[in-house]
């Protein structure tokens, strides 16, 4: 008999439990649900073709360097050289881009962190400097937190952040993420 | 020791994995003397007190190799390149 897979969440309450703070929170954690995500690869000799592509079909110049760019519910993150990070918060089909496509939606999870005390607990797990002189809104680190391969950037002045990691690990950082905001006001829960 | 990322900018060596000598070229297989020119390639290397280049790759950031001009001695770091652009750099002086 056929089975219908289901599209779940990599966090359960045992293994990502929730946190409340005492007073005012510090900071919220949130999963990011349901991201359309694929990695795009620029193909060799090709790479002003597939620019011209993302400007056409979402209005975004391609980043250079560790950027993201936004549109409605599309953005473009830098990977690497000629490497991006298609990502969207609709059903989006990065399939037709003249490039090299590959969906990675099953296989990350996303968190958002948002608050005054965001900066200093993420600071705690992650090396680069995420002073904003150093690190703003807009800007990408392709790095490690506590030793978990992560994409992060930041989406504002709040200041907060969305990180991606490989969805084996989300819940493994999800309690580093509680743990180092426990004494900085973390509010953290699963939604639903 | 921290390497500048072309891409990424500097980073903590924890981030880095290290393949080894940058300078070793792979001998063509047909050439006659293919045999100890490859066990030179695959085993001799030379162990300079100073300057060596060396590939490393972005492992934990943005994959990237790179080619790293570091002098040993002193961990300090002349030069990153990506490997690309040098393997690109050095076909381009084969032709
Ligand atoms: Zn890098």
């Amino acid at each position: 008999m056929a089975e219908t897979l289901v599209a779940r969440s990599a966090l359960r309450a045992h293994v990502a439990p929730p946190a409340a703070p005492a007073g005012a929170p510090g900071f919220t954690l949130r999963e990011v649900p349901d991201l359309t995500l694929a990695s795009v690869a620029a193909l060799k000799g090709r790479e002003a073709e597939l620019a011209e592509a993302v400007r056409a079909a979402y209005g975004l110049d391609l980043p250079q360097g560790p950027k993201r760019v936004a549109s409605g519910p599309v953005a473009f993150v830098g990977a690497g050289p000629g490497k991006w990070l298609a990502v969207s918060s609709a059903a989006t089909d990065f399939s037709a881009l003249p490039a090299a496509v590959a969906d990675q939606s099953d296989g990350r999870s996303a968190f958002r962190l948002a608050g005054p005390k965001a900066r200093e607990t993420l600071a705690t797990l992650i090396q680069v400097d995420l002073h904003p002189r150093a690190f703003g809104a807009g800007d990408v680190a392709l790095t490690h937190a506590a030793s978990i391969a992560v994409t992060l950037w930041q989406l504002d002045d709040e200041p907060s952040y969305e990180i991606l990691m490989f969805r084996t690990y989300a819940a493994t950082l999800w309690r580093w993420i509680v743990e180092a905001g426990r004494s900085r006001g973390v509010e953290a829960r699963l939604a639903g | 020791m921290r390497i500048a990322c072309p891409f990424c900018g500097p980073r903590g060596v924890d981030e880095f994995a290290y393949l080894g000598d940058a300078t070793v070229k792979r001998p063509n297989a047909d050439a006659p003397d293919a045999l100890p020119a490859f066990v030179e390639y695959v085993y001799l290397r030379d162990n300079p007190a100073g300057l060596h280049r060396e590939l490393w790759q972005h492992a934990l950031g943005c994959q990237s190799w790179l080619v790293v001009t570091r002098n040993v001695r002193t961990h300090v770091i002349d030069q990153v390149e990506a490997a690309r652009d040098v393997a690109a750099a050095r076909s381009s002086e084969a032709e």
